[in-house]
């Protein structure tokens, strides 16, 4: 009569209390088993979502003294014109919209403006997109609302800049920033008023992302290197807001998961805790007749832990099946750009035979304790 | 030989002390049939669980084979119990999930000597048991569970077989019955210590020791 058979015995005898052991660990497993394999293919989602949305870059030149950049709003240093049109016609680098702007703080009509000159908005070859800026006429020109309000100038009125007539395309509705202080005109127009032809001091490049299909490396990164390659003398700022609210999103629900399965993995450790130790009460006289026929402390503690083990290894295997059956079939609902993604996980089957016994047998361990420290003589003694 | 010296045993309850042994002397050779006979609550079962290494008195010393099995350590009297020791209770105490032979092969799962299956359908066979090895204890009679219980604490050839009521649930010619066993056990050179409150049992008996109120008041 070995242990091992006499644990088999006690699980066909209380079958109960044996399966609703298990169904607290394959309910763990299972959480598991599907969270884990349905991870692997929201972390694919997220980065393939972050590509297909692209990023918000300014692109400025390499000298920029950032300090000063984000105390005035653009670099004082310039970069070739071209640098838009080499961007525009590169073959790794797909992206909405991209725009060349020379901007230079100026003196006019007593006041400070900021006169900032803005090519016509590129959108990708074959792609015909609305213009997210507005789009300049040459001799034309837009007036922030601060200053037209303060000087009275009015849509289509004729005015001079720096020796140069244009006309009022639209004075501008108030923003709340310094684009209220703003003159905008044709690039080639403010190039030409600052005697910087072919000079523009950023580009923005809206929804910019690398086609490279690298998942190794973050795309932002990945396209930071790509666009070193092709503008030597630019660096590269993120525009967050988007790419931030995506990955506060993944954050969150790694967070919800992150509490939601030690919270599930507790209760399932107390549940199965609880019925290891009405099984402890139940066996009483059992322990108190197995000690006096000689089993030692050893073997008795191993009839409860084999089991609770023998539980473990059951339940982490219908874990596994049940946790995979329900990413396979729900996952592809939820992350539907990589739902061939979700594939079973043959390395969480391994985790999964490793840590269910071991939460099991760790549940197990208090009634176990009780079960080989009560004192023998006090179920056997019949007096 | 089983000698117990100057054994007390106070059980200590939230109402208070119990004295259940009081400077107890007894002495068994090998081969004995000895009955320990009291009334209720006169420390029976707790002298003879002391004596089956599986209650620490509180006071004196209980030895058998020349050595104090409180003075060994908890795994070596438990191999002790395993080789040398078997029980009979008066509630039989058989495992509810095994069947009959599987109850009677339960020692064999410790202890150095192996015995098998073949030893407990032999000793079922002189127990007349043999069609009901196969059964749950609920399906057998009060009788044939004892009798289970007997053979349970026969599998290993034990030196001393200590029996807690025995025929306590038993009717009359099934008691018999269950002594003729036990003294049957004896007559191969066993010792039996027989805690009970019948007669029946006396005719086999060398000692018969009388215990009151943890003491023992007469031996005969």
């Amino acid at each position: 009569m070995t242990a091992f058979h006499l644990i088999g015995k006690e699980i066909i005898q209380r079958k109960l209390n044996f399966l609703l052991s298990l169904l607290a660990i394959v309910t763990a497993t299972a959480l598991f088993v599907s969270f884990f394999t349905t991870g692997q293919s929201s972390k694919r989602e997220t980065i393939r979502l972050m590509r297909d949305i692209g990023f918000n870059l300014r692109i400025i030149p390499k000298k920029t003294n950032m300090e000063e950049f984000w105390k005035t709003g653009f670099s004082k240093h310039t970069m070739p014109e071209s640098y838009v049109y080499d961007l525009a016609s590169h073959r790794g680098i797909s992206y909405a919209h991209l725009t060349a702007i020379l901007q230079k703080k100026a003196i006019w009509r007593d006041r400070e403006v900021i006169l900032t000159g803005m090519a016509p908005e590129i959108s990708p070859p074959g792609k015909k997109k609305s213009p997210m800026i507005f789009s300049i006429e040459q001799g034309t020109a837009y007036i922030g609302y601060e200053l037209a309000h303060a000087i009275g100038l009015k849509n289509g009125e004729v005015i001079d800049i720096f020796g140069k007539p244009f006309t009022i395309a639209r004075t501008l509705v108030e923003s709340g920033s310094e684009d209220d202080i703003r003159i905008y005109a044709h690039l080639h127009d403010v190039q030409g008023l600052l005697n910087m032809e072919n000079k523009i001091n950023e580009i923005k490049a809206l929804e910019c992302l690398c086609l490279m299909d690298d998942y190794s490396t973050d795309s932002l990164t990945l396209l930071r290197k790509q666009l070193a390659r092709i503008l030597p003398d630019a660096k590269v700022i993120w525009i967050r807001s988007i790419a931030q609210a995506r990955a506060k999103q993944r954050f969150m629900a790694e967070k919800y998961f992150g509490f939601i399965i030690p919270f599930v993995v507790a209760v399932c450790m107390a549940w199965i805790g609880i019925l290891a130790f009405m099984n402890v009460r139940e066996r009483q006289q059992e322990i108190g007749i197995l000690m006096a026929l000689g089993y030692g402390s050893g073997k008795i503690a191993f009839l409860f832990l084999g089991k609770a083990v023998a539980i473990g290894v059951i339940g982490a295997a219908v874990g596994f099946g049940l946790g995979t059956g329900l990413a396979l079939t729900f996952g592809p609902a939820i992350f539907k750009v990589t739902a061939h993604m979700i594939t079973p996980q043959i390395g969480l089957l391994f985790w999964s035979l490793v840590t269910s016994p071991a939460v099991c047998a760790l549940s197990a361990f208090i009634p176990t304790i009780v079960a080989i420290t009560q004192d023998p003589a006090l179920t056997l003694r019949k007096e | 030989m089983i000698r117990l010296e100057n054994v007390s045993m106070i059980y200590r309850t939230k109402y208070g002390s119990v004295k259940a042994l009081d400077k107890v002397n007894l002495h068994v050779k090998e081969g004995e049939f000895a009955v320990v006979r009291g009334p209720s609550g006169s420390g029976k079962t707790t002298m003879l669980l002391s004596i089956g290494g599986m209650l620490q008195p509180t006071e004196g010393k209980v030895i058998t084979n020349k050595s104090d099995i409180y003075a060994i350590s908890k795994r070596q009297r438990a191999m002790f119990r395993a080789e040398n020791i078997g029980f009979v209770f008066q509630l039989f105490h058989l495992v509810s999930y095994l069947n009959t032979i599987e109850n009677v092969l339960l020692p064999a799962g410790v202890g150095k000597d192996k015995y098998g299956r073949t030893d407990a359908e032999e000793l079922l066979k002189r127990l007349k048991l043999s069609e009901r090895k196969f059964h749950r204890p609920y399906e057998l009679s009060a009788g044939e569970r004892q009798r289970t219980a007997i053979a349970r604490a026969m599998l290993k050839h034990p030196r001393i077989i200590l029996a807690d009521e025995p025929t306590g649930n038993l009717d009359p010619e099934t008691s018999d019955e269950i002594i003729s066993h036990l003294a049957e056990f004896h007559r191969s050179g066993g010792t039996v210590i027989v805690v009970t409150h019948g007669t029946a049992v006396d005719q086999y008996a060398d000692h018969i020791f009388h215990l009151e109120e943890g003491r023992i008041k007469k031996s005969v």
